[in-house]
């Protein structure tokens, strides 16, 4: 099913060109991760299809509706970046009128709001004011709002930006759980939390999509990724490419090894024989090249 | 319509319900206090004994208020006198934060996911014209209560003249109410909007009065400002104060339209 159209979309503050005829079809699934530099045009591409901001021209359809439509309460949720509930009110109240809001009866807007804060373990912080929780609460309560009503779609603009880890693990969990029925499109800059959560990746930069598709490279079947710490790099390196099915090895980053071979599987075999004679102790071995060797490698 | 009225639900209770909001509503009882213990006793005292000081023959009639004889009780004129100036003040400072700090906290963004922009600026716009109802209505009773225990005789008068003053009010309101969500749709915070508010007065008063200057006295240019009809308000008691109403009307509507475009335009 198609969830978000945008076609030739464009998008100028002033001068600056922020979207620049950018068109994308998403559809119904797993996780999708939205990535691209600082000023790539993540947050403005969100705003616009949520109805914060109106593009400049170009056409955007949810569900196939416009943005901002009626028919899309309820329907679309996002976590905007940096905005924050009302600080003089309860949680609890804050997130019942939104279920109010979004067509609920008292008694469901109760048992809702209910569910949500159960899935974010915030149960406990419903009475209390935003501005007596933490960043991390306030960002799970955050969340919670936008699970509001089961969405088809949640569109969060860095979820787990400037929180600890326990946090973004219990947020990375909760996408994961919730991706079943919902449609959950997550920009970050933390490529290997991407990697881990969506199957998906929408690559923009400076405005345009670079690339649209499949996080993991499942048909590669010539590089591994290593990741072998407290070894010394060039006694691995010369006892790799030792290896009959080992063409070529190459450092991707300190600890981080690419291993261009003729068969992985083979390698890979090999790999952990010669790992299991020297006593080195890896981390990670994964067919093909990391998201981050990918895109920026 | 249902989360139209659900908004403005909510910009009421969240009124009763916050620190602020009761601390706004405090420092209104204790001004209303004053009020009435300094202006509008001792102002009805001396109208009440208006025959003998000369008051009633000479000093209404030389200020054009010789209307507020026709209230049933001279607490009742001069309320009304006193309001038709207060109340407006007071409705530009309640009403400065209809979407303002809303918009700059990203709150607005929360709602904008769930109902439409134009619903919400309806929704916070007939949420203040509730509230102003409400002070209306509480004001009105306490100088109810002070006519019923001077004299009960008054009263069913009184009673009967109270919607004229409660819907003349309101109407009086409204444009103060509109011009206040306008410049909250423009503005970041309750404070930027009344300052919005003050420069756009200031604003249109200088144009008007250029306006007079040049092409001499148009009476279309009288009744540009909202509050223009007050003058004439003063000097009517009774339901013919309606024959007015098309002005604050006509303010209203114009100044809400403008804000629903800027609400619809702004990013949020």
């Amino acid at each position: 099913m198609n969830l978000i159209r945008c076609q030739q979309l464009v998008k100028r503050y002033g001068s600056t060109v922020a979207l620049d005829n950018l068109t994308i079809d998403i559809d119904a699934g797993e996780p999708i991760a939205l990535i691209g530099p600082n000023g790539a045009g993540k947050t403005t591409l969100l705003s616009v299809v949520c109805g914060f901001i109106k593009p400049t021209s170009g056409d955007v359809s949810i569900l196939g509706h416009p943005p901002g439509a009626a028919a899309l309460g309820g329907q679309l949720a996002a976590l905007p970046q940096d905005a924050q509930l009302d600080p003089r009110m309860s949680v609890m109240r804050q997130l019942r009128f939104f279920a109010r809001l979004q067509g609920m009866s008292k008694s469901q807007a109760v048992q809702e709001v209910d569910r949500v804060l159960e899935i974010v373990d915030q149960r406990d912080s419903a009475e209390r004011k935003p501005t007596q929780l933490s960043h991390g609460m306030r960002k799970r309560i955050a969340i919670a709002q936008a699970l509001i009503g089961q969405p088809k779609i949640v569109l969060l603009d860095e979820p787990t930006a400037g929180i600890d880890p326990p946090n973004a693990k219990l947020i990375r969990d909760v996408i994961r759980e919730q991706s079943h029925n919902t449609t959950f499109i997550v920009s970050s800059h933390n490529l290997d939390e991407l990697e881990r959560l969506c199957a998906t990746v929408i690559y923009l930069e400076k405005g345009h999509l670079v690339s649209f598709g499949p996080v993991a490279e499942d048909s590669v079947n010539d590089v591994l990724t290593l990741r072998l710490p407290n070894v010394d790099e060039a006694e691995f390196i010369s006892a790799a490419l030792q290896l009959s099915a080992v063409k070529q090895v190459k450092r991707a980053s300190q600890g981080d090894y690419l291993l261009e071979t003729s068969d992985d599987l083979q390698s890979s075999a090999a790999l952990m024989q010669l790992l299991h004679e020297r006593g080195w102790r890896y981390r990670h071995l994964s067919r093909g090249k990391t998201l981050e060797e990918r895109l920026y490698g | 319509m249902r989360n139209i009225i659900w908004l403005a639900w909510d910009e009421v209770t969240r009124l009763l319900s916050t620190r602020r909001g009761m601390l706004s509503l405090l420092g209104f009882l204790l001004l209303w206090l004053a009020v009435l213990n300094y202006g509008i006793l001792p102002a009805a005292t001396l109208f009440a004994g208006g025959r003998e000081s000369g008051v009633n023959d000479i000093l209404l009639p030389s200020l054009g208020l010789s209307a507020w004889q026709q209230w049933p009780a001279p607490e009742m004129a001069v309320y009304w006198g006193i309001c038709l100036y207060l109340l407006p003040f007071l409705a530009v400072l309640t009403a400065a934060d209809q979407t303002a700090s809303d918009r700059s906290r990203g709150t607005l963004r929360y709602l904008v996911l769930r109902c439409s922009r134009l619903h919400i600026f309806v929704g916070r716009f007939l949420g203040q014209c509730v509230i102003s109802g409400m002070v209306i209505l509480l004001t009105l009773a306490s100088v109810l209560v002070i006519i019923a225990m001077t004299s009960t005789e008054r009263l069913p008068e009184v009673l009967a003249r109270s919607p004229v003053i409660m819907v003349n009010l309101m109407l009086v309101l409204l444009p103060y109410i509109a011009l206040m969500a306008l410049v909250s749709a423009m503005a970041k915070s309750a404070r930027q909007a009344t300052l919005y508010a003050v420069i756009l007065w200031i604003s249109v008063s200088l144009l008007v009065e250029y306006a007079q200057a040049k092409f001499g006295s148009l009476a279309i240019l009288d009744w540009v400002l909202p509050g223009s009809q007050v003058k004439q308000l003063l000097r009517l008691a009774d339901w013919q104060m309606l024959n007015l109403a098309p002005i604050p009307i006509v303010h209203t509507v114009v100044l809400l339209s403008v804000g629903a475009w800027v609400m619809w335009r702004r990013d949020l």
